[in-house]
């Protein structure tokens, strides 16, 4: 009984306006459990605003050596085979935009209606600037579950209060200093 | 994906990764990557997600003896972060096809390794102290390193980590500094945890250079891009002079400034000791797997009951 959960990705909106980015996973039963879990884990500090998730396995990644092998070229999928006449549906979009370090993955760019994964993917590739996105993800939309505008204040404003959190809250190199330089005026 | 040696192209991809990795990019799930570099970072995040994990135990046995509300919340705070990193690293592990269980049964049966720190018993309070200050001050040094890693997920996850240890280091630090210069009482309590944790501390890092085997290929994948000893001597050159102004010793009598270096040069570790508690022969060894048994086994029902809601209609 000891079998894992599914793995949901977790994007994270610091403040409104702001793009929801990929900043890692939790492993849930459902969505709610997930965006709880994703609460705990990733604003126990001050800064959040809204949490989207998405179960891991419905988003489609390519990384941009995996579109350069044209790895899906071969695939006959890429190729042709979509479909005009299918249905489509929302896919949002996602890319990682940096190679700089930092604690983020992909940024949330926008959405296009597709009828499968591939073809999401496609349309983001021709619509989204392509340069410097290392990383390309797909999902679509109905795999989101967001936290509402009425959760925001629940959710989040008790991370803000706990300052005690933060190192800046703490003066010790200040203190060091000041204790070398009394230390300096006695000997 | 994970490259094979047996590969016939294995030669000319692992030239591409290498390059690659020497421009600064980043391999990011789904990209190539030799089974070789795959399996050197799950050992090495996994076991970093167990150091955290079992990380928790020796502060968490603490929490309700703070001497105070405040202490009390800034404790609890530390211990939820440490809860918090393993899971960011469980998660990096599990972008190279790492499984949880399988992580969480390895270090439950003792096959997988965590930092050998943990396994050393916390008997009073400013223990709390020396743990923020020197322990989480050389895991940041270390942590710092990694941050700069060529694998995303980890290097992020580190990224991540390092916000928060910040605070860490902090917390401890201005404990230690408060009692050293408190009461008579106080700072012998202060000293006597810098006298049980300066070794242990200084362990940490690991083996020797001349004998760390991993070394060589760690660096040139980008993983490791400071040795051990490195790591260890910027450690003591920061702590060193911080300690002293505070009228507190260091508890190495060989312990000697070098004009020539600016190296604050440390008396040899007592290696038998690391390798006894890195076998399972430390102070703590059974006493933290034991209670991470324990709250394996009591939080059971919770998962079983959980994956029954789950199964419930909607
Ligand atoms: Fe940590
Ligand atoms: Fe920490």
């Amino acid at each position: 009984m000891d079998t894992q959960w599914p793995r949901y990705e977790v994007f994270k909106q610091d403040r409104p306006g702001e793009p929801h980015e990929s900043i890692g996973t939790v492993h849930a039963v459902d969505a709610e459990m997930a965006l709880q879990n994703g609460r705990d884990l990733f604003a126990r500090r001050p800064k959040c605003h809204s949490l989207w998730v998405a179960r891991a396995d419905a988003i489609t990644s390519k990384t941009a050596e995996q579109l350069a092998a044209k790895e899906l070229a071969t695939d006959n999928s890429w190729q042709a085979d979509i479909d005009p006449q299918a249905p489509t549906e929302t896919y949002l979009v996602f890319q990682k935009q940096t190679e700089r370090r930092g604690m983020t993955f992909t940024t949330h760019v926008g959405e296009v209606e597709a009828s499968s994964p591939v073809h999401a993917l496609q349309q983001a590739i021709a619509i989204f600037p392509a340069e410097q996105v290392f990383v390309w993800w797909v999902c679509p939309a109905s795999a989101v579950t967001r936290s509402e505008e009425a959760d925001t204040l629940p959710m989040f404003a008790p991370a803000q209060d706990k300052l005690y959190r933060l190192p800046n809250q703490y003066r010790t190199v200040f203190t060091m200093q000041k204790i070398k330089r009394g230390k300096d005026v006695i000997e | 994906m994970y490259g094979q040696e047996t590969d016939p192209d294995y030669p000319t991809k692992l030239a591409e990764f290498e390059a690659r990795i020497a421009r600064g990019e980043k391999i990011e799930p789904g990209d190539w990557m030799p089974e070789r570099y795959r399996k050197q970072l799950v050992r090495m995040i996994s076991q970093h997600a167990h150091s955290e994990v079992v990380g928790m135990l020796p502060e968490g046995a603490w929490i309700t003896r703070a001497p105070n509300l405040r202490r009390k919340q800034v404790l609890l705070a530390k211990v939820q972060d440490e809860a918090g990193h393993g899971q960011y690293l469980y998660h990096a592990a599990e972008t190279l096809g790492a499984t949880r269980e399988e992580m969480l049964q390895a270090l439950l049966t003792g096959q997988a390794k965590y930092s050998s720190i943990f396994n050393y018993p916390t008997v009073t309070w400013s223990d709390m102290g020396a743990i923020g200050w020197l322990v989480d001050g050389a895991a940041i040094m270390n942590q710092t390193m990694l941050a700069q890693c060529s694998y995303g997920p980890y290097s992020r996850a580190m990224v991540r980590i390092c916000a928060e240890e910040g605070f860490h280091k902090k917390q401890g630090q201005e404990m230690i500094i408060q009692y050293a210069q408190g009461t008579p009482e106080q700072k012998a309590m202060a000293q006597d945890s810098i006298n049980r944790f300066w070794w242990p501390t200084l362990m940490m890092f690991g083996p020797h250079d001349s004998a760390s085997t991993n070394s060589d290929e760690l660096t040139r994948w980008g993983i490791k891009t400071k040795s051990n000893d490195q790591l260890r001597q910027e450690f003591v050159n920061e702590l060193v002079p911080l300690l002293h102004a505070l009228g507190l010793e260091v508890p190495d009598p060989d312990l000697r400034y070098d004009e020539e270096s600016g190296n604050w040069i440390s008396g040899e570790i007592n290696w038998n000791e690391f390798w006894q508690v890195v076998k399972g022969n430390g102070p703590m060894n059974a006493a933290r797997l034991q209670a991470r048994q324990e709250a394996h086994d009591n939080g059971r029902w919770v998962r079983e009951a959980l994956a029954a809601y789950a199964e419930r209609d909607v």
